[in-house]
């Protein structure tokens, strides 16, 4: 008996038969599945680290005596930068494996997947996806601070010149304004410089750099919005309203 | 009707494949088409006896059988057989390297030209075969598929899936190796002149 006469041989005898099509179709669709999700979760994580870095006021706290180095590390939830990495990793795991992944080179197969992860992050930062999404992670885990939160608490410091809250009250010359703690404060803007984008009245969130001077007095130099959609949001009805008139 | 060997010659691989599909007889012709090439690479990149390289050569085929399906028609059909050829091969190269050494040895020391297939064919193919079995593996598999197999680029890149361009520059560097071992080779035989 010839060896091809022995292979059809067993192949009859132990009845073996082929995989069915839908099985490599699935393999792969799961493939290219996993890598979209991943190359997406990568993205989301470098818009949330995007947004870190948007949220880091390093210019105004510089006067902290903090390095910039310092400050963004202090803000930059590490849970995102390690996802990014793992995502990214993931990605270019799943596409090697995919039917025809292995004709690329590695640098080339980083380069796309990096440079996916940054194009759709970005997008997703910009259309304002990144602080709505890592604030609805806060709210659903208990172990995760929210960039919000940290920083509150970095601008909730007027021993170290830093404070932030609402406006209670434009009176000449001060302000009468409640912390994120709910403390009182009068809050003097003789001397201090107003940003633009800041318009000083009722229910405006702010953040302020100066000194303070007692429990519930601080003296402004510096002034600017707090920033973020809801700021954006005013920004925009105040525009719209200026156009109309 | 049985497959003869007159309608093997006459079907492409491709036709046989879709054959063989529905009739298992006609998966024949793809074993007698590449059954001596594939052997031949067997003992090219392993040092395996006649025997066990029939073995491998069976089980390959028993994987291609269940696998067929899974044929991405894009690449060449041998590319993608030398390839679970070539796993196959190596992977049980893999588990018997240390038995694989010894069994060199051996081979060495008792060559017998009846028990060599590659004695028969060509005496500077076993000058060559025993270069490449002092380089590395990933150097030798370049190197036969190269230059013995005469492959292109893109059917070695889907037979070790690996990208083009690393083919290229394992190959350059797999001939400075080699071309290096025959330097080394000189000056021992100059010496011992």
């Amino acid at each position: 008996m010839g060896n091809p006469d022995k292979l059809i041989e067993k192949i009859k005898k132990e009845k073996i038969r082929p995989k069915p099509k839908w099985i490599f179709s699935l393999h792969n669709s799961i493939l290219w599945l996993t890598y979209f999700i991943f190359v997406l979760v990568g993205a989301i994580s470098f818009s949330v680290i995007l947004f870190a870095v948007q949220q880091t006021d390093f210019e105004l706290l510089s006067h902290m005596g903090h390095s910039k180095l310092e400050l963004f590390l202090s803000i930059l939830p590490f849970i995102w930068l390690i996802l990014l990495i793992v995502f990214i990793l993931g990605s270019l795991y799943a596409i090697y494996y995919s039917q025809r992944g292995y004709k690329f080179t590695f640098s080339k197969l980083i380069a796309i997947n990096v440079g996916l992860s940054i194009l759709i992050g970005t997008v997703f930062f910009i259309g304002g996806g990144a602080s709505w999404f890592e604030n609805a992670f806060a709210l659903r885990t208990g172990f995760y601070q929210s960039i919000q939160k940290k920083k509150e608490k970095i601008w909730q410091n007027p021993d170290k010149g830093n404070l932030a809250g609402i406006i209670d009250k434009v009176e000449d010359g001060k302000l009468e304004f409640k912390d994120f703690n709910n403390n009182k404060w009068i809050i003097n803007i003789d001397s201090a410089f107003v940003a633009n984008a800041v318009f000083l009245e009722k229910g405006e969130i702010i953040k302020i750099t100066g000194h303070k001077i007692d429990d519930a007095t601080f003296i402004a130099k510096e002034i600017y919005p707090w920033g973020g959609k809801e700021m954006k949001k005013k920004m925009r009805k105040r525009r719209n309203n200026k156009n109309f008139k | 009707m049985p497959v003869t060997k007159q309608i093997c010659e006459s079907l492409s691989d491709k036709e046989i494949i879709s054959k063989s599909v529905q009739d298992v007889e006609y998966f024949r012709c793809i074993y007698e088409r590449y059954e001596k090439k594939l052997k031949r690479y067997i003992y090219k990149i392993s040092n395996f006896s006649e025997e066990e390289a029939e073995d491998i050569l069976q089980n390959s085929f028993i994987k291609l059988w269940k696998n067929i399906n899974g044929y991405d028609e894009t690449i060449k059909f041998s590319s993608f057989l030398y390839r679970i050829v070539h796993n196959e091969t190596v992977s049980l190269w893999r588990k018997n390297q240390s038995l694989e050494k010894v069994k060199k040895a051996y081979y060495f020391e008792n060559e017998n030209e009846d028990e060599n297939p590659l004695k028969e064919e060509d005496k500077n193919n076993k000058k060559i075969l025993d270069i490449l079995n002092m380089l590395s593996e990933k150097y030798k598999e370049v190197l036969v598929l190269k230059f013995l197999e005469n492959m292109d680029y893109e059917e070695i890149s889907d037979i070790l899936k690996i990208p083009e361009g690393t083919i290229a520059t394992r190959i350059n560097r797999a001939k400075k190796a080699f071309a290096k071992i025959i330097e080394n080779e000189n000056i021992e035989i100059e010496l011992l002149k």
